[in-house]
């Protein structure tokens, strides 16, 4: 699966999502100053950036689990606030968290439908049809070559990897707009790694999703994303093009030390602009 | 390449192994239905008590056993939905003296039929509830704190309306037969409608502990509920409204916790602002616990409660009947308690690791 199958994405493409000046709190401890970031229809956008860095509270505030204190979120054109991850879920942004938001009590298919459970009237109660979950739980599973013991596991018995695996498979059953995902691949081997990336890949070359992916090392998703914005002590201080600048490249910025300034500098060595 | 360890290709897989010994397949099996393991030990117990006492399950004894078991249960079942969530309402022990005391006094009163006041105590029970619920959501209390404290609180009411005195209920037909009152007398057949009586309140709590299975395993309620107990934040980011889902089930306990009292009251003709109280409370939690509920939130099931009352009213009066002191039965029951709590923190946890 090399990225040269998959065609540059389209600059003119139209930006479905802005985050502009966002700043976020929590007490005294100050978590984002003054970030943006845009993302095209059908890209692939990697957030990079240590611990710490403010990725994670980014992304909560886009599916609506953090209110930011300033700053404007633009989706499909609309400026838009949201209150709670029902409603952002409700606007086709569908996220997975770092934690998988799994319910370890329940079963791979309750798990893939909680929040939008599927349901028949008996007797006049509204009841969860549970046989039709079942079903397109496990068709949906299998056309996405994902292997469980059965939709009827508990969640808390599957591997790291097929965790994960239907985690995300449970955020795009919908047919998103724009996916989150919060370090996919944190805590999986290279093969189940591979698997997540593999799903990721297929869904960047349809291009019908737009995806911004939180990872803390980028030369793990450097093939697998259109473009790398690097997040240090809640600033965007580089925001690169994968098919403008090579992995060495961008390899020798991050080398350069993770200051804003050493980056500026070294970003403008290659000849690539800071966003801002 | 030549392999250079005898080792078969079967012993080498690795990953989940089938349950082998007959040991492990039971290990699964009480695993999955923890209430299978209980009822296991309710039987023997029935079987125990009924050698040494061959009254145990005549009739007469039997109602008195069953009652007992549809006084807990109707409180445990919703004390299960409850720990489910991951909270716990401990205030339910005085919603059961309160409700039906406000129910009798209302009658007495202003002269409302029973069956309208009895609706008011319902009600005056779902918002107890919902007072401990948006105590507990609102101002993140623990509701161990909460309920502590409610339990204190309401108890104190009830008694300070005619210092401690119960006060006798008025006998509305067929309002009390239907909800408690015992009219089966030796000389009734058990299958009449006198016999039926000497059973209804364990009726009515089998038909919701029932009610509550379905609600449980069928609905999007029962889902979420689960969810909010198993994980918290994850239920929260997918969408659950799990403030929500707390509050709900705080109301069913205290609707369940007065409906019981009302039964008691309907029962015995009159309102005790003693006759619940904490120790009926932990009876009810006890019955739960017993039913394989844990206090860490995500698993429980109604029928559990069920059966997990039928035992602690089996101890409570199988030794009562066979001379014992009423004392001792706390023993026994406190060791079940224990018995009951060490099994299900260990079978989840080698579930956990996996090795049933």
């Amino acid at each position: 699966m090399s990225p040269k199958d998959i065609p540059v994405i389209d600059p003119s493409a139209p930006v479905i999502l802005e985050m502009n000046h966002i700043s976020k709190s929590f007490g005294a401890v100050t978590a984002l100053v003054d970030v943006s970031i845009k993302l095209r229809r059908g890209e692939v956008l990697a957030l990079v950036g240590d611990n710490g860095a403010g990725k994670s509270t980014l992304i909560k505030i886009l599916s609506g689990f953090h209110r930011p204190d300033s700053g404007t979120i633009v989706y499909q054109g609309k400026e838009v606030h949201f209150n709670s991850p029902r409603e952002s879920r409700a606007h086709g942004i569908e996220t997975v968290y770092q934690d998988l938001a799994l319910i370890n009590h329940l079963s791979v298919y309750h798990n893939m439908f909680v929040g939008r459970e599927y349901h028949k009237w008996i007797l006049g109660l509204r009841l969860l049809d549970n046989k039709k979950m079942r079903d397109l739980a496990k068709a949906y599973l299998d056309t996405l070559g994902i292997e469980i013991p059965s939709v009827d596991s508990l969640v808390d018995l599957l591997s790291g990897g097929q965790r994960q695996s239907v985690a995300v498979a449970r955020s795009i059953y919908s047919s998103p707009t724009v996916l989150v995902l919060d370090e996919p691949l944190a805590a999986l081997g290279v093969r189940e790694g591979a698997h997540v990336l593999g799903l990721i890949q297929n869904l960047r070359r349809q291009r019908s999703v737009s995806i911004i992916l939180i990872v803390h090392n980028y030369n793990q998703v450097f093939e697998v994303c259109d473009r790398i914005n690097f997040l240090h002590s809640g600033e965007v201080v580089l925001d690169a093009s994968t098919s403008e600048t090579s992995e060495e490249q961008l390899i020798r910025i991050v080398k350069s030390g993770l200051g804003r300034e050493a980056i500026a500098a070294a970003a403008a060595e290659i000849g690539n602009p800071l966003t801002s | 390449m030549a392999r250079t360890t005898p080792t078969s290709q079967a012993a080498r897989k690795v990953g989940i192994r089938a349950p082998q010994t007959g040991f492990e397949k039971v290990l699964v099996v009480l695993s999955r239905y923890r209430e299978a393991s209980i009822a296991v030990v309710a039987v023997v117990l029935v079987i125990y008590f009924q050698i040494s006492n061959p009254a145990f399950l005549s009739p007469l004894e039997l109602s008195v056993v069953l009652r007992d078991t549809a006084r807990f249960g109707m409180i445990a079942v919703a004390e299960v939905m409850l720990m489910i969530t991951g909270e716990i309402d401990l205030s339910v022990g005085s919603t059961f003296s309160l409700a039906p005391y406000v129910m009798v006094l209302m009658t007495i009163s202003w002269g409302v039929p029973l069956a309208t006041s009895a609706l008011a105590a319902l009600l005056l029970g779902v918002l107890i509830g919902a007072i401990n619920g948006l105590i507990t959501v609102r101002f993140r209390v623990p509701s161990l704190i909460t309920t502590v404290g409610t339990l204190f609180l309401l108890q104190g009411v009830v008694v300070s309306i005619y210092n401690s005195q119960p006060i006798v209920a008025p006998v509305q037909e067929p309002f009390n037969a239907i909800f408690g009152e015992n009219l089966y007398g030796p000389t009734d057949s058990l299958w009449s409608w006198h016999g039926l009586t000497a059973f209804t309140p364990f009726l009515w709590t089998v038909v919701t502990v029932l009610a509550m299975a379905l609600v449980l395993n069928r609905t999007t309620f029962g889902l979420h509920t689960i969810a909010t107990g198993s994980n918290i934040i994850g239920a929260k980011e997918i969408g659950v409204r799990t403030d929500r889902i707390k509050l709900y089930n705080f109301m069913i306990a205290g609707g369940f916790a007065a409906a019981a009292g009302v039964i008691n009251t309907a029962e015995f003709a009159s309102a005790d602002p003693l006759a619940g109280g904490p120790f009926l409370t932990l009876q009810a939690v006890a019955a739960a616990v017993i039913g394989g509920t844990s206090l860490l939130g995500g698993s429980g099931t109604a029928v559990g409660a069920l059966v997990g009352a039928f035992v602690v009213a089996t101890l409570n009066n199988g030794l009562v009947m066979m001379g014992a002191q009423a004392t001792v039965s706390d023993i026994y029951l406190g060791a079940a308690i224990v018995l009951a709590m060490i099994m299900n923190v260990q079978v989840d946890r080698m579930r956990a690791r996996r090795r049933i």
